[in-house]
């Protein structure tokens, strides 16, 4: 019996990531393509020889714009006919975690045979207008049990665990600050940040009035256009190619979160499916999180960053607010968890999942320049623990 | 009363009877006609016994319940709720069954002293002459 069966058996071999900017001066589609093309020569292929395309083209905005690929979100039947490829295989991820999900779909072509060299991206989109708000005087559908009260959007979803988790465990949300001021500094230091050298103070951090109580404006990532494209194949393939190969260990999807009134997650089923998906990673992959020296947790809100901390066991329950106050995360700090040493999505623009991949990939092919590491397993986890995903990725293929 | 420029619920065949129960000032919750177990808002298929035919019905509570967690809201992504702010949203747990959840506002206030575990009791807040919204206030 095969215990670990899609184990160290694909990798990562090459990526290109664009600037990432707060409103593109270019169609999205055409810096997915270019984005593309600088992937695929990464990689040491050409276009003709990549016979996969992955990803998930959802556009998180909730003003209910109309979507036109190319131009809101890029799909990867767009970006394989605009590439003039020939593929085999292309399909988008539906599931939950979008890019953590797509990466296991092309992990699973790979190894089928479906397809040699798969091309994962993900598009981020930065629509004109406000990116949350909606002018809807009618509500149809699930809506009508939540927005005729008041109920709607992002920040009041993730503000209700978040203030449960404050009233449950006795924390304060100054303690948010250890983890907005880490994704920033790191974030500061990524060439393609639209937070390039641009640090946030504590001061700063404190001062920002709240939208959502206890969420304030810094506690979310900012919307941006940008694109990140990865090309992965078999690891055997992987070894006659120019750049060192990251392994995919394995990967484990949220099952899915019970039904509840729309946009509502209690911090209980945060906490419970959380530990489902984590669980299930560790067994998929063999790993324990003694293993793991390079643990990229998703913020696309902050209090995400906590929720993974514990879901991951990188810290008890309940005590992820005071594991980061004390410098628990400091990628700067020798002992601490470098949990955000990619930046992040706060530290990075809204880019759902790609810098922790990233991250990642960078640091354990060993092409992160100034910012590198000594580390050997990373964790890419995406959106919530209980709605989301998380890839394992190793240096070694053993 | 003068027109609401709020998003106003539009009933459909699953949320008919409920909305019509609030214009009633009566909160309801959908019970499956097999196992019994309430739910909001109900599914195609019963979340607890897995019956494709739930035949759910929506039976009235008391509109007691706990709150589990709560946020001001100070910034509007939707019409009619700017002169409101700033707005308390309570997440509570209705009395008559473990983890029955539902989020409305809170209209004491955004000075009302809150934390989890407080008792609060269903509220109705009239939009138009057919329409009222479930709202909930603390019980003192």
């Amino acid at each position: 019996m095969i215990t670990h069966p899609m184990r160290n058996r694909v990798a990562v071999v090459g990526y290109a990531h664009s600037m990432i900017q707060r409103r593109g001066d270019r169609p999205i589609g055409a810096v997915a393509v270019d984005t593309a093309r600088a992937a695929i020569a990464d990689s040491g292929l050409t276009v003709d020889q990549v016979d996969g395309f992955v990803s998930s083209s959802l556009l998180p905005s909730a003003g209910g714009r109309q979507v036109v690929d190319g131009v809101s979100i890029v799909s990867s039947a767009w970006l394989a006919r605009s590439l003039g490829a020939s593929p085999r295989y292309v399909a988008g991820f539906d599931g939950i975690g979008q890019l953590s999900g797509s990466v296991g779909m092309a992990v699973n072509a790979v190894i089928s045979g479906a397809a040699d060299h798969v091309l994962v991206h993900r598009a981020l989109h930065n629509p004109v207008g406000s990116y949350h708000g909606n002018p809807m005087r009618e509500v149809h559908g699930a809506m009508q049990w939540t927005a005729p009260q008041g109920f709607f959007g992002p920040l009041a979803m993730i503000a209700l665990p978040y203030m449960e988790y404050l009233q449950r465990y006795g924390a304060r949300r100054e303690s948010m600050a250890a983890v907005v001021i880490e994704a920033r500094k790191n974030g500061a230091r990524i060439p393609w940040s639209y937070w390039r050298d641009r640090p946030l103070a504590v001061e700063q951090y404190l001062a920002e009035p709240t939208l959502a109580d206890p969420i304030c404006r810094l506690d979310c990532d900012i919307p941006v256009d940008g694109v990140a494209t990865f090309v992965l194949t078999s690891a055997e393939r992987a070894r006659d190619l120019p750049n060192r190969p990251v392994y995919v260990t394995g990967y484990a999807g949220s099952a899915g979160a019970p039904r509840r009134l729309p946009l509502h997650w209690p911090l209980d089923d945060v906490v419970s499916g959380g530990a489902d998906t984590v669980q299930r990673l560790w067994r998929q992959t063999g790993l324990t999180i003694a293993d793991v020296d390079l643990p990229q947790v998703y913020d696309g809100f902050s209090p995400f960053v906590w929720f993974w901390l514990e879901a991951l066991g990188l810290c008890p329950a309940g005590e992820a607010h005071g594991f980061v106050d004390s410098g628990g995360i400091d990628s700067d700090t020798p002992g601490a968890v470098p949990a955000l040493s990619g930046g992040g999505a706060l530290g990075n623009g809204r880019m759902h999942g790609v810098p922790q991949m990233l991250e990642c990939y960078l640091q354990l092919s060993r092409r992160a320049g100034n910012r590198q590491r000594d580390v050997s397993v990373g964790l890419a986890c995406q959106s919530a623990p209980h709605f989301g995903g998380v890839v394992a990725y190793s240096a070694e293929p053993s | 009363m003068t027109a609401t420029e709020r998003p106003l619920p539009v009933p459909d065949e699953s949320s008919a009877p409920y909305w019509a129960a609030t214009a009633r000032h009566v909160l309801t919750v959908a019970r499956c006609g097999q196992c019994g177990t309430l739910t909001l808002p109900p599914d195609i298929v019963c979340a607890a016994c897995g019956s494709t035919d739930p035949a759910f019905e929506f039976v009235p509570v008391s509109g007691r319940a706990e709150v589990r967690s709560w946020t001001v809201v100070r910034q509007a992504f939707l019409p009619g709720f700017d002169g409101d702010l700033p707005f308390v949203l309570v997440d509570v747990e209705l009395a008559e069954q473990a983890d029955l959840r539902l989020i409305g506002r809170l209209l004491d206030g955004v000075e009302a002293e809150l934390r989890g575990g407080a008792q609060v009791r269903v509220a109705y807040e009239d939009l138009t002459t057919e329409i009222s919204v479930p709202a909930f206030e603390l019980v003192r």
